[in-house]
């Protein structure tokens, strides 16, 4: 089916921009077959229209407008010039495949994770929302309770984010936050500060940890 | 070959459904018959390999059920992608019929391109509506997919013209003969989105009008307006403002020639609802239900009311 060939480039020429590049530079050679030459000469001809372009906007627009929605906090958090550069890099090896898009923020928040970034913050605040995308994502029965380790002030840091500023000389504060959610409603964080030294914890331990308690609402 | 009849009921004026137009919604009068929506922000797709597939948001329904103040319902889907080469997902398709039965949608319809390819053994979501070739192979690929939809979902079925901000090279058909065509074979309808027309004829230099002219506009069983922005050198389908003169010219041209019109819906995503104001969104409205009023007045009525 050439049809089939012809549409994945014409996407392909909308998603990646290198390959986009390359047929601009070596027109039908840089294509991939079957395709008839009649598609291929349109594909060559759309590669160089201003057009391509603005679908190439309006494209990255959707998908970045969907990880800001799913992920504010680390997005203000990043700031404008550094989560563009994460983002691009991110794109070249993940196509757009979802379309719920929460699975490609889950896969955001690992890439983060992985690339060693040099924020004070960052994997406090990657762990909090995308512990928040586990409660909130679409399931068939409850959704798993959460627990986030905080080596600084949760309340601070997070409330700092969330009014679109950028978070400086947080107190340090050791904690968790724990995360439910019942039914349709919002989900809920309660803060449990540590007494003890930071320990490895998981849902099961987190249920352990005692001391003042502060409800958030997400 | 007979052209299937398209019978909608005559619902007026409607409002495209966006969470953040719920005041709005909830202060709308007689201007407002009905409201549309995006049938697949009702569920969450977990994808065709999941078991279940779909997990719905009755969250979500509860405030579209809310906000509709019980108004008829009507259906304007973007998951469907049925021009994609590569495969039709049918059950897609028998979602939407499960919500049509619960929200009773009088018509439903979904965007005439594609938006997910095959690429590495996988699907990529591009996002946004591709236009397809207005050529024979494409009518072949869409008539069958068309009376498939109609079979499982047994109310009218409209596809919407497409905005592109390329166009493919040496199509076969015009827009108009690609659109007729396709209606007359496959007995689906037209949205007819007189934006998207505006938009690509100003982006492409081509007359809106003419191309009014050469449609069968008793396909079309819908009309949507909006308004747009200009980015980097380009009119966009933006739904980012209320509806411009050249549009609303368009409309008034077109509304009364279209026998079998169901209604006439604004567009405007729920992110631009603060700028543009609930004034001139009602506004906008109380014109579209005077232009509706007018258009569909029996003709007994109206050569009562204007006996010149």
């Amino acid at each position: 089916m050439t049809a089939l060939a012809f549409q994945t480039a014409l996407a392909r020429l909308i998603v990646e921009p290198d390959f986009r590049d390359a047929v601009r530079g070596e027109g039908a050679a840089a294509l991939p077959g079957p395709l008839t030459p009649l598609e291929a000469s349109r594909l060559v001809t759309i590669a160089g229209d201003r057009g391509l372009d603005m679908n190439r906007t309006l494209h990255k627009g959707f998908r970045l407008g969907k990880l800001r929605a799913l992920l504010p906090l680390t997005c203000n958090l990043l700031g404008t010039a550094r989560l563009a550069r994460e983002v691009a890099a991110f794109w070249r090896a993940n196509p757009p495949a979802s379309f719920s898009f929460l699975p490609e923020a889950l896969e955001f928040c690992a890439f983060l994770e992985q690339r060693g970034l040099r924020s004070v913050y960052l994997a406090e605040v990657l762990a909090y929302e995308r512990a928040t995308l586990e409660l909130e994502r679409a399931r068939v029965g409850p959704a798993p309770p959460q627990s986030v380790r905080f080596l600084h002030d949760p309340v601070r840091l997070l409330g700092t984010l969330a009014a679109g500023r950028r978070p400086r000389s947080v107190p340090s504060r050791p904690c968790l936050l724990l995360g439910s959610k019942d039914g349709d409603a919002p989900a809920r964080w309660t803060l449990a500060d540590a007494v003890s030294p930071p320990r490895r914890y998981d849902r099961e331990n987190a249920a352990m940890t005692d001391g003042g308690t502060k409800g958030i609402t997400t | 070959m007979r052209t299937p009849t398209l019978t909608l009921p005559k619902l007026g004026v409607g409002l495209a459904y966006q969470a953040p137009l719920a005041p709005l919604l909830a202060a709308a009068g007689a201007e407002l018959d009905y409201v549309e929506v995006v049938p697949d922000i009702l569920w969450t797709d977990l994808g065709r390999e999941a078991e279940p597939r779909y997990i719905d948001d009755r969250a979500g329904r509860s405030a579209l059920e809310q906000a509709s103040s019980g108004r008829p319902v009507v259906a304007h889907g973007i998951g469907l992608s049925i021009g994609s080469a590569g495969s039709f997902d049918t059950a897609h398709v028998d979602q939407v019929e499960r919500w049509r039965r619960r929200l009773g949608f009088p018509w439903h319809s979904d965007h005439l391109a594609f938006h997910l390819a095959e690429h590495g053994g996988a699907l990529m979501n591009v996002g946004i509506t591709l236009p397809l070739p207005r050529d024979r192979e494409s009518i072949e690929l869409l008539v069958p997919r068309i009376r498939e939809v109609r079979r499982r979902v047994p109310v009218p079925f409209l596809l919407e013209n497409n905005v592109y901000y390329f166009d493919i090279p040496a199509c076969e058909m015009d827009e108009p003969t690609f659109l007729n065509t396709l209606c007359r074979e496959s007995g689906c309808g037209l949205v007819l989105d007189l934006h998207n027309v505006y938009t690509n004829a100003r982006n492409h230099g081509f007359d809106a009008a003419a191309l009014l002219a050469e449609l069968e506009l008793g396909h079309v069983g819908e009309i949507h307006v909006a308004g747009g922005m200009e980015l980097d050198g380009f009119y966009l389908d933006a739904h980012s403002d209320t509806i411009p003169e050249p549009v609303w010219s368009l409309l008034e041209w077109t509304l009364p020639r279209c026998p079998n019109l169901g209604g006439v819906t604004f567009e405007l995503f729920g992110s631009w609802f603060d700028s543009v104001g609930n004034e001139r969104i009602r506004a906008d409205l109380c014109r579209l239900r005077t232009l509706w009023t007018k258009a569909t007045r029996p003709a007994r009525r109206r050569s009562v009311a204007e006996p010149a």
